[in-house]
């Protein structure tokens, strides 16, 4: 057990180690120079002498070992540089930014949950009926529609013809509890109905690969009724897929949200990441999504630990 | 053997097969074709300019020139969505072939060399997929810049990896098999094997994964579009369109609802097709498998005839009928069953596979799969009491009361028959604890007892042991022990030996003889394919064939002095039972010859005519009755053992 | 039958599987150890074992579908141990196998006519007009009709497609046929026409067989000789009628006496306990903590497999059980 997870731990720590240094290398790789683009972002031509200043200042013109040690190093302490274009400090920027976010995946996850697991489940029992047929239509409707879209069109309906619901902004939790509520439900609704058919599906496929398992019958021949069955033996197994998608998608999410954030003006990693892609920030850029696929990877970390849990027979 | 060169190619090569399109692809198909072909064919067919511009009608609503109306600069439109399209599927569409290409190719290649490819192939995949898709794709937008080229590198690299896990899924998966071990056991070179034999093979998944791309691929393009990061103006596509319609939101909530619109359209087409596919290429989805929750039984009125049972008997069963629907056409799978289980002694039933022996077990649990019904006969059951029970008339909760306290199954795979992930302890004593009022520590006791009367060593460690730690042989035993923790009148046992090595199968039908003799034993019914296991245990045989049995008596008496033909000629076919024989001399083993009838093409007349040596006229025209030959309990249904062919 | 020199001569071999495993090194489970045997022209030799005992293993190891960490493999008096695939191509038409899994052996998506013209298109053979002859003489060969050509493996039986699987493994003339199980996975009535098929085959083409299968009746009906495995260890050889009758080893008496027979038969050896997991085999006899017979000396040392009569050899120390009254 402690070997399996230890051996877990290093290969997670390896993964991270590879995604900071492709982050790196891809700045490398991919022509064009950094400082280059970010001076004619604006639309002017740079000077020669410009672009070798904004070199220096980026660290371009040391040798590219040194770079590379320099910012694993960084990276390690957290410590990600200043912002080419108002420097101020990357680290913490993502450091006040990124629990909004947090909040927001939090939230709708949440919500997307508690909507789509009992409604898949139900659907899988009663294979083919009523209930069946109407998630998987909703489910069809929902994943038909981009987030963005879904996003708009409900600001359209509850902000706007409605007027239920502010279109966007942000409100501080502590300074204004209600307003931060109001802000936060149509963005959490928003990324809850793009994640709904994904968890509706697989809790539903789940349910029924379960359902046909041999233990199944065996736990009906042994008389079990009817409800402990589909607890004990059929939600049980059929769990690990669906702790996986989840731990999936809230790894996409971390991504996905940039979109929802920018409809609703919500203040979490996108807005600053966008501009930081449109300004050609690179520094900021890189350091947004290291932070971000370290997430990830931490995420699916406790994702295989808990399958491990889950499953007696996961040990390796 | 003649040699002829390579080149010329065999004569019968009529490989190509006109394609079938399956009934459920047809209309997402035809959607798909739509949204694929209109916003190429109908700018020109109606010769309208997305760009003109007449800045007079802008927000002008729906018109007959103008079908949609008039944008925020006074373009059409109709013409505009269109054009978007036209962009967001070209993207979409090329980096959904190159991501398919690379990542099968590299999916391919790794699981079928192993090796260092095999490890850049999931290894790169995990890295990508490291990244949330968005961001990556940011961050190559930040140092290319936007424009269509870079979205289609982008998505490239997105979803390339998703194709290399899947095709290396996939293709590790086929590869073990052994069709594929054959291509190469023939020496098929690498490329044979692999786009010959592999690829074709897991076609399915990758069409599927392709179309399930495309979809992303759209999503994607218009959320970076509408960030204003993918397409870049004045090329239009609908994410930018959104972007653009955002502004004049009050104004003009159509301008914002059409690319919408259009872009979920799309989406769904494309899903719809997607699902379908995945419906149509793994048809397992569909059908049910084996007996799961089937929905609650409903009451049906008690039997008229009320439940008896002779003193010695736990089971009877009179006239059995089991049916199923075809087409909407009733097939017999069962017919006219008989049987009768004693307290304390075996009843066999013998019978190859489809012969309907397994359904007439599941028919005394009520554990039919979906579909399948006992449509008449009666199965009476002795209860805990001593009363008789009829099976076919009781409720959801009548079924669950009886399964396991007064008829327990035993089931032929102990591998997948215990559930992985509670420890065989706790499902040997879950059904006990329903059943009746015991605490923790008493059922545990109750349970390490069992366990030991079944001959499991070491019962206290294997009480807390995970099912994967024990072998078949110890798996099987606690799936005995389990069916006797409630000491039931009546085990069923389907087949309780056939997925054991010899020696253990010794073991347990060890087991199972000594049981017998036990104080309190159960009536047996054993239900096997193998006339030897049969031998050692049964007191009475019934042999079924076709959904019939054909032939019924005491164990000795069926054995030593078969009348059925087909019984015969099972006895005939076991190499053990000729042990004079040997192939080194050009013996043969007697066998039978053709194949059992499925359940819907069994012939009129006896089901065995086809493959009897004996038969005659009569067999074809007259359904054999069971009927007593040489005392009144052997039956047998066959013209010539009774008589009627001479 | 006597024969000139063996077709096949299999020498020391050995086999496992993994051996390392991410961070942690482990060890490989040898699931074959020091085998040793060999088959003659036209004959058909029977190896029988349990789950666990490595008899598929060989198989694939003799047709070098697996590869062997030690030991030769001589077909035809050729070592073709170290040869690499390329050169395994053209000696590939010489050796085939035949299945167990009748639904996992013929390719769902290929005609019956495309799975035997693939064959003999790779070996380059009837490339002309004697191609459709030589179908239809396969399919005669096999004992199915012409009809059959252009269906699909979906449209028949398990016995069907086992005949099948047959026409293909005969298509390129082989000289040694692998036969992995091949009528295990069929219903009685059928078993007994496919073993029929394969004694025939052999007795018409002379082509050798390794008819690996847990079912000592079977084997004992269509081999000449049988090998008797356990955990990866030859425990017994010797011709089938021998073997089956009067066995020499413990193990061996205890897989006659485990066959279920309508007859029974009083003298029952029973084993205790189960096969152990090959990454842990006892020491000295691999055998000895299931044996009844078991001396202390059996832990110490690993017992050679030797002759004890003419053609007849086990690998136990001990001569003196009476298998007889052993029970």
């Amino acid at each position: 057990m402690a070997r399996s997870v230890i051996s877990r731990l290093a290969s997670a720590l390896t993964m991270l180690f590879v995604v900071a240094t492709l982050v790196f290398a891809i700045q490398v790789v991919i022509p064009g120079d950094p400082a280059e683009l970010l001076l004619s972002s604006a639309g002017s031509t740079p000077t020669r002498e410009n672009i070798e200043a904004l070199r220096v200042e980026m660290g371009l013109d040391r040798p590219l070992a040194q770079q590379y040690a320099e910012f694993l190093w960084g990276a390690v302490r957290l410590d990600f540089g200043s912002s080419l274009i108002d420097n101020s400090s990357i680290g913490q920027t993502i450091a006040a930014r990124l629990p909004r976010t947090l909040e927001l995946i939090a939230v709708a996850m949440t919500i997307a949950v508690a909507v789509a697991v009992p409604f898949g489940t139900q659907a899988a029992l009663r294979v083919g009926g009523r209930l069946d047929t109407a998630g998987s239509g909703v489910s069809a409707i929902f994943a038909a529609v981009p987030v963005f879209v879904i996003g708009t069109l409900l600001i359209l309906l509850f902000a706007q013809t409605l007027k239920l619901t502010p279109a966007g902004g942000y409100a501080d939790f502590v300074t204004a509890p209600m307003q931060h509520l109001t802000n936060l439900i149509l963005p959490a609704v928003t990324v809850a109905m793009s994640i709904f058919p994904i968890i509706f599906r697989m809790t539903r496929s789940s349910v029924l690969d379960s359902l046909s398992n041999e233990w199944v019958r065996t736990a009906l021949a042994k008389g079990l009724p009817r409800r402990a069955v589909v607890r004990r033996h059929v939600l049980r197994n059929a769990l690990g897929p669906v702790v996986t998608v989840i731990g999936l998608q809230l790894g996409i999410l971390l991504g996905s949200t940039v979109l929802v954030e920018f409809v609703f003006n919500w203040p979490g990693l996108s807005g600053y990441l966008v501009t930081a892609v449109e300004q050609r920030d690179y520094p900021t850029v890189r350091a947004i999504i290291l932070v971000v696929a370290a997430l990830f990877i931490f995420i699916n970390l406790l994702i295989e630990l808990l399958q491990m849990k889950l499953d007696p027979r996961v040990q390796l | 053997m003649t040699m002829t060169s390579a080149s010329v190619s065999p004569a019968s090569s009529s490989r190509l097969q006109l394609p079938r399109i399956h009934p459920r692809l047809r209309l997402p198909l035809i959607l798909v074709a739509v949204v694929l072909v209109a916003p190429f064919a109908v700018p020109p067919l109606l010769g309208i300019d997305p760009n003109a511009m007449s800045v007079m009608e802008r927000f002008a609503g729906p018109s007959l020139n103008h079908p949609l109306g008039l944008d925020e600069f006074g373009r059409d439109r109709l013409a505009r969505v269109l054009i978007g399209a036209q962009a967001s599927l070209r993207v979409a569409v090329i980096s959904a072939l190159i991501s398919c290409t690379i990542g099968s190719l590299i999916g391919l290649f790794g699981a079928y060399f192993r090796g260092f490819a095999g490890f850049l192939s999931t290894k790169t995949a995990d890295v990508v997929l490291c990244f949330p898709p968005i961001l990556l794709a940011l961050l190559v937008v930040t140092l290319m810049g936007p424009g269509t080229k870079t979205l289609i590198w982008v998505l490239s690299i997105i979803y390339f990896p998703a194709f290399a896990r899947i095709v290396y899924l996939e293709a590790s998966r086929v590869s073990q098999l052994d069709y594929v071990i054959a291509a190469e056991a023939l020496g098929a070179r690498p490329r044979r094997v692999m786009f010959r034999t592999i690829l074709p093979n897991i076609s399915g998944p990758i069409i599927v994964q392709f179309s399930l791309t495309t979809a992303a691929a759209i999503i994607t393009e218009s959320g970076l579009s509408y960030l204003g990061l993918g397409v870049v103006p004045p090329d239009p596509s609908w994410g930018q369109m959104i972007r653009g319609a955002r502004a004049y939101m009050e104004q003009d909530p159509l301008g914002i609802v059409i690319p919408c619109v259009a872009i979920s359209l799309t989406i769904y087409g494309v899903n719809l097709l997607t699902d379908r596919l995945r419906d149509v290429l793994d048809p397992k989805g569909l059908s049910g498998g084996i007996p799961i929750l089937s929905p609650r039984r409903r009451k049906t009125p008690a039997a008229t005839v009320p439940a008896t049972l002779e003193a010695d008997t736990v089971l009877r069963i009179d006239n059995l009928d089991v049916t199923t629907n075809r087409n909407g056409v009733a097939i017999k799978l069962i017919e006219d069953v008989n049987l009768r289980v004693r307290r304390g002694r075996c009843t066999a039933l013998v019978g190859e596979s489809g012969s309907g022996k397994s359904l007439t077990a599941s028919s005394v649990m009520g554990l039919l799969p979906r579909g399948v019904t006992v449509t008449s006969g009666d199965i009476m059951l002795r209860g805990q009491h001593g009363q008789a029970i009829q099976v076919t008339t009781l409720s959801g909760e009548g079924l669950e009361a009886i399964r396991g306290r007064d008829a327990a199954m035993i089931f032929q795979e102990p591998m997948t028959a215990l559930n992985p992930v509670y420890k065989v302890g706790d499902q040997l004593i879950e059904a006990a604890k329903v059943h009746r009022p015991v605490s923790a520590n008493q059922a545990r006791d109750e349970g390490i007892a069992f366990l030991k009367r079944v001959g499991v060593n070491d019962p206290e460690r294997r009480f807390d042991s995970f099912p994967h730690m024990l072998s078949g042989g110890l798996r099987q035993r606690v799936m005995i022990a389990m069916a006797l923790s409630m000491e039931p009148g009546l085990l069923l046992a389907d087949e309780p030996t056939t997925a054991l090595d010899v020696t253990v199968q010794a073991e347990i039908i060890d087991l199972l003889i000594a049981l017998k003799a036990s104080a309190g034993a159960p009536g047996i019914l054993f239900i096997s394919h193998d006339l030897g296991v049969v031998a050692q245990l049964a007191d009475e045989i019934a042999v079924m064939y076709a959904g019939r049995v054909v032939e019924q008596g005491p164990a000795a008496t069926v054995l030593g002095n078969a009348r059925h033909p087909y019984t015969r000629a099972l006895l005939q076919s076991m190499p053990a039972a000729h042990e004079e024989l040997h192939a080194s001399r050009s013996d043969t083993l007697p066998s039978i010859g053709g194949t059992p009838p499925l359940p819907h093409e069994r012939p009129a007349g006896c089901a065995f005519r086809d493959r009897c040596p004996h038969a005659v006229p009569v067999c074809a025209d007259e359904r054999p009755d069971l009927t007593a030959v040489d005392g009144p309990a052997h039956l047998a249904a066959c013209h010539l053992a009774t008589g009627r062919a001479a | 039958m006597i024969e000139q020199h063996n077709l096949l001569e299999v020498e020391k071999l050995s086999l496992g599987f993994g051996g390392s495993n991410g961070l942690f090194r482990t060890k490989p489970a040898m699931v074959l150890r020091d085998v040793n045997f060999t088959i003659g022209q036209g004959e058909i030799v029977g190896l029988v074992g349990e789950s666990g005992s490595g008899k598929s293993t060989i198989g694939k190891a003799v047709l070098k579908l697996l590869k062997a960490q030690e030991g030769r493999v001589r077909f035809d008096g050729m070592d073709i141990s170290d040869l690499s695939e390329r050169q395994m191509r053209p000696l590939r038409r010489e050796m085939q196998i035949i299945f167990q899994d009748p639904y996992s052996s013929l390719d769902p998506r290929q005609t019956v006519r495309n799975i035997l013209s693939d064959a003999l298109d790779i070996h380059h053979l009837h490339m002309g007009s004697s191609r459709e002859a030589r179908l239809v003489e396969l399919l005669d060969m096999v004992g199915l009709r012409r009809e059959f050509l252009d269906r699909y493996p979906h449209e028949f039986s398990g016995g069907q497609r086992q005949r099948i699987g047959i026409a293909r493994a005969m298509s390129v003339e082989p000289r040694l046929i692998v036969a992995d199980e091949a009528v295990s996975a069929l219903d009685v009535s059928i078993q007994a026409q496919v073993i029929n098929l394969i004694a025939r085959l052999r007795e018409q083409t002379g082509v050798s067989v390794l008819f690996i299968s847990h079912d000592l009746s079977v084997v004992r009906f269509i081999s000449d000789r049988i090998i008797v495995l356990y955990l990866g260890k030859i425990m017994e050889v010797g011709p089938a009628d021998l073997v089956h009758h009067a066995p020499l080893h413990p193990y061996s008496k205890a897989l006659v006496s485990a066959e279920p027979r309508l007859d029974q038969k009083s003298s029952r050896i029973r084993l205790r306990g189960d096969i152990p997991s090959p990454l842990r085999p006892p020491s000295g006899c691999v055998f000895r903590t299931r044996c009844p017979f078991a001396l202390p000396a059996c832990a110490e040392r690993v017992p050679e497999l030797r002759e004890v009569a003419p053609g007849r050899s086990k690998a136990c120390i001990r001569d003196d059980i009476d298998m007889e009254t052993a029970s």
